[in-house]
């Protein structure tokens, strides 16, 4: 459940990212009572099964019944675990279209969900998930050539990031406007780990504060050029 | 979403159509009962259409939030606030004047209330300023308040809104407590969700 917004005294429009036909709205009649087809299920972030009627003619969908399997459980006291969950909700509604199923997504937005379930691996959860989001647009950055040059990037030196040119600039190709951070080339290492397709080998990375901050750096930059704005939920995660 | 049309002309004139668009978006009434209710001032003395009109001019000017506690009064303080028998070291915080109202209902707290105006849902654009919550915090400071119960409502923004409060409270001395949730009474076990059962689980209470 991405949004959840009372219509009526007793309905509810709700949007869902499903991972079979990506994302709906749907009009959840009697969706505010307590008993009924959907209970207490409709809250945001939660996982339910759903059944729902296409209308194939202007208008809502028609959800007709919702069935909690999990609710998101952000590391309590820990309030940006919490906007960690909100700023993925961001990301899918103003990133993803209506009907254009991202399974891929789908399963990476629950694992960042489960990762913001504790302090220590939030920045992580958000970190992959953006990239993996950024991969399923078609818009993930070059980690492994110079956008500019196309020479590859090796080991012992520092990087620009250059958004705009779709990846990382050479030290030769860097020119003083680019060049807000350098980026060193073990965090370009895990970059291209971090948005790989495989689902495990990134787990096994373990990043320093230094290497954390550059990776952010850039996926930040990534996300705000192809959202072309600053999502809403950045800057409460921000401290 | 909501398709945008024209609204229908009326054979007496834009005055009913006016009337029955408005009383329409009334909740609960349909464009048929809109109907009906505008026949009904039509056919119904000056005097009372316009007593009506007043009721209505006189609500939206004379009520006014409680200085206190933010519920809904048409005196300085509300009724609770001002009733010498309520408990005011205890402070219940709700969202809205309605939860307010659902538990006066339950008679079952005896302490005063503080009514946020709504919860935090920074993906709609609300934050703390948008609410009552530094009047709460100075309420707290001020003295006197000794337990703040949160009975925001159990959705993540509301439990968000709950910890974002206890959060900016941990350093006061005042206890903060949150509404039990889990198990109605009277339900078995047996049918309750994996949700029920560990909400029930982790609120669980020494006998
Ligand atoms: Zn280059
Ligand atoms: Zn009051």
């Amino acid at each position: 459940m991405l949004r959840v917004t009372d219509f009526s005294e007793t309905s509810r429009i709700v949007v869902v990212f499903t991972r079979e036909f990506g994302k709906i709205s749907a009009l959840a009649k009697g969706g505010r009572r307590l008993k009924g087809p959907f209970e207490s299920s409709l809250d945001l972030l939660s996982t339910c099964q759903i059944v729902f009627l296409r209308k194939h003619t202007s208008g809502l969908d028609l959800l007709t019944e919702a069935k909690l399997v999990s609710r998101f459980h952000p590391q309590e006291r820990d309030l940006t675990c919490l906007y960690a969950g909100y700023y993925l909700a961001e990301l899918l509604l103003s990133l993803t279209e209506d009907y254009d199923p991202h399974p891929i997504l789908y399963t990476a937005a629950q694992e960042a969900l489960t990762m913001f379930g504790a302090s220590e691996t939030k920045l992580l959860g958000v970190i992959r998930f953006e990239l993996v989001l950024l991969r399923e647009l078609g818009q993930l950055p070059d980690f492994e050539n110079c956008a500019a040059c196309g020479i590859e990037l090796t080991e012992g030196r520092t990087f620009g990031f250059w958004v705009t040119e779709g990846g990382l600039i050479c030290p030769d190709c860097q020119r003083e406007d680019y060049t807000q951070i350098s980026i060193h080339a073990g965090t370009a290492a895990a970059l291209r780990l971090l948005s790989s397709e495989s689902e495990q080998a990134w787990k096994r990375l373990n990043l320093t504060p230094g290497q954390l901050k550059e990776v952010k750096h850039v996926t930040t930059a990534a996300i705000c050029n192809v959202m072309g704005k600053r999502p809403k939920m950045l800057k409460y995660l921000e401290h | 979403m909501a398709r945008i049309e024209e609204p229908p002309r009326h054979p007496y004139g834009a005055a009913v159509g006016n009337l029955i668009e408005r009383l329409a978006k009334l909740p609960g009434i349909g464009r048929k009962s809109a109907e009906r209710l505008a026949n009904h001032l039509l056919d119904c003395s000056e005097d009372e259409a316009n007593s009506l009109a007043e009721a209505i001019r006189r609500v939206k000017t004379v009520v006014r939030p409680c200085s206190i506690c933010f519920n809904l009064t048409e005196g300085e303080t509300c009724s609770i606030c001002s009733d010498p028998r309520r408990d005011k070291h205890s402070v219940c915080v709700v969202e809205q004047p309605r939860d307010l109202l659902a538990l006066e209902a339950a008679s079952i707290f005896n302490g005063v209330y503080h009514v946020l105006g709504g919860r935090l849902a920074p993906l709609n654009g609300v934050g703390p300023e948008d609410l009552n919550i530094n009047a709460l915090v100075k309420r707290v400071r001020h003295g006197g308040v000794t337990e703040i119960l949160m009975a925001t409502n159990p959705t993540l923004e509301g439990d968000g809104t709950a910890l974002y409060i206890s959060n900016l409270l941990a350093n006061d001395p005042v206890k903060i407590t949150r509404l039990a949730r889990g198990i109605a009474s009277g339900s078995v076990l047996e049918f309750a969700n994996r949700e029920m059962l560990a909400d029930a689980i982790r609120g669980r209470q020494s006998f």
